[in-house]
């Protein structure tokens, strides 16, 4: 068995290459605006993963209604654009401010509802917002919102030439969110966030008030979701309810984050580099025939997961080796979640 | 507004919220029994559409007289998904139990279009169509039957789960599992039952739609989002809630269509299922 | 020796294959963007069907058929050089549809792009190619403010929803003239995405100029709801004369039915788009479906008055086992167009075919549709279109509308249900 320093060694060396790579990509993919383009969705998606894990992973709490927040940052921001001439990156602050207390006040109802409970009401919220923005015609309705085409430049947060810096954007907002994620969960707050998930009625009675944390959760969550919103708004210049408050998009993020591994911090960008190629490359390998063979392998794949994975990819790293240097890197949790005797009758 | 209109929105939105209540009492039992909430629930419903609507085109039977075959079908099919698919993410996490059956959702949708394609298909004049006049008021037959079947299983159901040694077992099992366990009740196997009678209970009113709605992959989807709504609104493992959260929900989205607006006629349906959230978390009835 | 005969044989089969290879033009590639997957698959395969047929017929030689490029192998004005067409799936996704439309024509240096069927994938593919110096025709997306933004490589062959919901008002006229009880009012039911609403905006901008028709309701529905009494009692309520429908297939059969459920029997029923003249909606209703009205851009029965029509439907049904329906027909239309522009052009530049498209002047007697022919305005808009009204009689859809082109008269008013 290698030894942990070599082991250490070899994961630097690697992120060190893997990290270069990304960097000097577009330079070879100059001709090749499907896989530009395709790792700029990879880079976009995995930030989104990591902004749902922080409620749904960290937090426990499964939201199947996320896209709500993504669909209202582009709104937010695009009418900013559109109607008042503000500059999108201004866009960005409004964007993640309106979805921060937009999930704020949709959590205060909904957190005081449990599992399944919880799930459906995210379900139903969403569906209302998704009717609603569709019958409101000073949003667009279904007709959607068309961004003007300005001048290119990073002033505009628009390219249309050279898509390239969209690349580097979404690049740099991985880098940035998974840095802040690994910081969090390894704080305080991360702590108790995986504590109500794992046994909330314990950390209440420690005296915790469980529903200010998983409001600061869907707080943080719910901003960096709708930070994509206005980055997809300005990449594709139109938005309209089924692109951005779709159903679909709420079930990806989640499936993103429970493929690669929920309450991790490489489970979404894990869950995000397996998904997308396989669903941009299954749709040009498959398409034209109808038969949705993508979406039947899809179903397939979720349930075996669930099944079989339920912890995700990254559990499949969970030999005692890998998981010792995991927890020195700060990749999985410093301590892990303890087991009290009751836990054995609990079903979960 | 004169009384007749009322009487008619009335019962207009009587026939729906009937069978909203049908589709959303097999999902409620099944969470009542064992806290599971079947994602795929609509598809079951899609299924037992596509098979009422084949039996007519294959062998010509209407839907009335495929209706108990298709129940006793349903009902192997939910024990069938049971054991193979959810008895392994019973002991499991939350989202496990989640996602196995909205993987399920996912791949039947896509199964009914690789089979059948993504076309509509509707049953023209069954037994079941025509209307009943009431005076110079109308109710349309299927919503008529779907007033009957769904009163009917609804009754069937409450004798089964109130008044049979089975149905005490099953809520024994509901009630604490563990405990059950050691009296020697096959836990197991009332979960499976559970999943068969919920199954069979959407076969029902998917061959009740068949008669006046048309079939086609993504028909579940319409409906099941409605019964979620019906199942938290009338609370989780009630049978008299979900009928009785269907009949209101079926009238509010016949009103709120009729005087406020036909495209956002389920806003108020969301809105008064949040207002309950927001209140009574339970729901109207709790559990069984 | 044996080598020498292997060499020998090899060197006369490069050289034939040179040879060939030197006679033909290489091919010109065209990209077809189109929903192939998904719920509007069938459709989207339907119509991509349209333009294979339209390539098939210029690519080959077509002995009696007298269409342009019929008669040769391939594109005369480009030394016979074959059409290659490219087809991309863009799963009715706004977004997805300009990255393939990028990748198609950096990656597979298309020379022209056809497409999209949505008009929201239109916008944004077609974005693409006027960002790219592309030609984009569209044979079959109709919203209005495709062609209303001052777009240079953009061309659109069928008619916007707008022009079309004008023929409902002319039809309106038509059946006024000489009638002792004309037609006084009418409402709209309309479903709740884009092309729904935008019927219904339509039909609202023509108030001025029609003023002898009032609006009595306008009923925008969710599409993809279980149930329409609510509906269907507001519109007993309002009494209109008249009942225009923009509708897909769920909801047209549902409406009619509920229509039958509850009497209600204006005097007629007018729809926009293909689902209340469909075959699923034909069979579902079996004979209630009769003596609903179709404003549509196409019909079979053009046939009878125009053989080239009764040709292109026959090879359509050999080869794809389907019935063409009017988008089929529009699409295929546009290849058409297209393909004439680019033997006129008599090169793949771009800017060539951008131009010649410009120039088009396609007479009526060269196409299959009951068109004045094909004329682009600045705005890349043809406006030589013209509109047929079909009305399901004895279960099949028949044209009744405009006069000249009718092939049975008109029933109206509607009758009452039968029993």
């Amino acid at each position: 068995m290698a030894s942990p320093e070599r082991r250490i060694l070899l994961g630097t060396v690697l992120a060190v290459l893997l990290a270069a790579a990304l960097l000097i990509a577009p330079a070879g993919l100059a001709e090749r605006p499907f896989e530009l383009r395709m790792l700029t969705m990879l880079f976009l998606y995995a930030v989104l993963a990591h902004g749902w894990n922080i409620l749904g992973g960290y937090a426990g709490q499964t939201s199947l209604g996320h896209g709500l927040f993504f669909g209202v940052g582009a709104y937010v921001s695009t009418l900013l654009v559109i109607k008042l001439g503000l500059s999108p990156w201004l866009g960005v602050v409004a964007a993640a401010v309106t979805a921060a207390a937009l999930g704020v006040l949709i959590g205060i109802p909904c957190f005081r509802l449990k599992g399944h409970y919880f799930v459906i009401a995210t379900l139903v919220v969403a569906e209302s917002a998704y009717q609603l923005f569709g019958g409101w015609d000073w949003v667009g309705g279904a007709i959607g919102l068309q961004l003007p085409i300005g001048q290119e430049g990073l002033r505009n947060f628009q390219f249309h030439r050279d898509k390239v810096a969209y690349y580097y954007i979404a690049l740099a907002m991985l880098v940035l969110v998974t840095t802040a994620v690994w910081f969090m969960q390894r704080s305080r707050f991360g702590f108790i966030l995986r504590a109500i998930r794992d046994d909330e009625e314990a950390v209440r009675s420690l005296g915790f008030s469980t529903l200010y944390y998983k409001l600061a959760a869907m707080a943080l969550s719910a901003g960096l979701v709708g930070i994509c919103g206005v980055f997809y708004a300005q990449y594709v210049l139109f938005i309209d309810p089924h692109s951005v408050l779709s159903l679909s998009l709420s079930v990806l993020m989640a499936l993103i984050v429970i493929l690669g591994g929920a309450g991790t911090v490489a489970g979404p960008i894990l869950g995000a580099a397996i998904l997308l190629p396989l669903s941009e490359y299954s749709r040009v390998i498959f398409s034209g025939s109808g038969r949705n063979v993508d979406l039947l392998i899809y179903g397939l794949m979720i349930m075996v997961i669930a099944v079989y994975r339920p912890d995700g990819l990254m559990s499949l790293f969970s030999s005692p080796g890998w998981t010792r240097l995991a927890r020195r890197m700060g990749l999985l949790p410093a301590v892990p979640p303890s087991r009290t005797n009751a836990d054995q009758w609990k079903d979960n | 507004m004169s009384e007749q209109l009322l009487l008619q929105l009335i019962l207009s939105g009587l026939g729906m919220g009937f069978i909203f209540a049908l589709v959303a009492i097999g999902l409620t039992l099944i969470y009542g029994v064992m806290d599971v909430v079947n994602f795929a629930h609509g598809e079951f419903l899609m299924i037992a559409m596509y098979a009422s609507y084949l039996s007519y085109r294959t062998w010509g039977l209407d839907p009335l007289v495929t209706l108990p075959f298709i129940a006793v079908a349903m009902f192997i099919f939910g024990v069938f998904v049971y054991y193979v698919l959810i008895r392994r993410v019973m002991g499991a996490k939350m989202n496990a139990q989640v996602f196995a059956s909205f993987g399920l959702m996912v791949f039947l949708q896509a199964l009914a279009q690789f089979v059948m394609g993504a076309d509509y298909f509707a049953i023209p004049n069954s037994l079941l169509s025509g209307v009943v006049n009431i005076g110079s008021v109308i109710l349309p037959v299927p919503q008529l039957a779907a007033i009957v079947g769904s009163s009917i299983a609804t009754a069937l159901l409450y004798w089964l789960v109130f008044r049979t040694r089975t149905g005490r077992t099953l809520r024994a099992a509901a009630q604490d599992r563990q405990a059950a366990a050691t009296l020697g009740i096959n836990v197991d196997l009332m979960y499976a039952l559970a999943w068969g009678i919920g199954a069979a209970c959407v076969g029902v009113a998917g061959s009740l739609l068949s008669n006046f709605y048309s079939v086609f992959p993504r028909v579940g989807a319409i409906f099941v989002l409605l019964a979620y709504v019906v199942v938290a609104l009338g609370g989780f493992g009630s049978i008299h809630g979900a009928l009785v959260a269907g009949i209101l929900i079926g009238l509010l989205q016949v009103f709120a269509g009729f005087f406020i607006s036909s495209e956002l006629k389920f806003v108020p349906v969301y809105l008064l299922y949040l207002l309950v959230v927001l209140v009574r978390p339970r729901g109207l009835f709790g559990r069984i | 020796m044996l080598i020498n005969r292997i060499t020998k044989t090899l060197l006369t089969l490069v050289m034939a294959w040179c040879a060939h290879s030197a006679m033909a033009a290489d091919p010109v590639r065209i990209g077809a963007l189109y929903p192939l997957s998904g719920q509007v698959a069938k459709s989207g395969e339907d119509t991509l069907n349209g333009i294979r047929l339209a390539i098939d017929i210029v690519n080959n030689r077509i002995p009696d058929l007298q269409l342009p490029f019929a008669t040769g192998e391939g594109l005369p004005g480009l030394g016979n050089a074959k059409i290659e067409l490219i087809a991309a799936d863009h799963q009715g996704s706004p977004e997805i549809g300009a990255a393939e439309a990028e990748r198609l024509i950096v990656q597979r240096k298309v020379a022209a792009l056809i497409g999209a069927f949505h008009s929201s994938v239109a916008a944004t593919s077609s974005q693409v190619a006027e960002r790219l110096g592309v030609p984009y025709i569209s044979g079959e997306s109709e919203a209005t403010n495709l062609t209303a933004r001052g777009f240079k490589w953009f061309f659109r062959t069928t008619p916007t929803t707008r022009t079309q919901v004008r023929d409902f008002f002319l039809f309106l006229r038509d059946i006024n003239k000489g009638s002792p009880n004309p037609i006084r009012t009418f409402a709209v039911v309309n479903e709740n995405t884009l092309w729904g609403k935008e019927f219904s905006q339509s039909v609202q901008s023509y108030a001025a100029e029609f003023p002898e028709f009032k609006e009595v309701l306008n009923i925008t529905y969710q599409q993809g709801t279980p149930d329409v009494s609510s509906e269907v009692q507001r519109l007993i309520a309002a009494k209109p004369d008249v009942v225009m429908h923009a509708s897909y297939d769920a909801e047209a059969i549902l409406f009619a039915r509920t229509y039958k459920q509850y009497n209600f029997v204006p005097r007629g029923i007018m729809a926009i788009g293909a689902a209340f003249g469909s075959g699923a909606f034909r069979n579902a209703l079996g004979p209630d479906a009769n003596y609903f009205l179709v404003r549509d851009h196409w019909s079979r029965d053009l046939g009878a008055k125009m053989p080239v029509v009764a040709q292109v439907a026959k090879r359509y049904r050999d080869r794809y086992g389907r019935d063409m329906d009017g988008t089929a027909a529009r699409a295929f239309t546009a290849m058409m167009t297209l393909a004439d522009a680019i033997n006129r052009a008599g090169s793949t530049d771009p800017g060539k075919i951008r131009d010649a498209l410009a120039a088009t002047n396609l007479p009526a007697d060269k196409l299959i549709m009951p068109w004045n022919g094909i004329k682009f305005d600045q705005t890349g808009q043809n406006t030589l279109t013209s509109a047929i009204f079909i009305q399901i009689q004895n279960r099949e859809p028949k044209m009744v509308w405009p006069a000249d082109k009718a092939t049975v008269p008109v029933v109206w008013p509607r009758p009452a249900w039968q029993k």
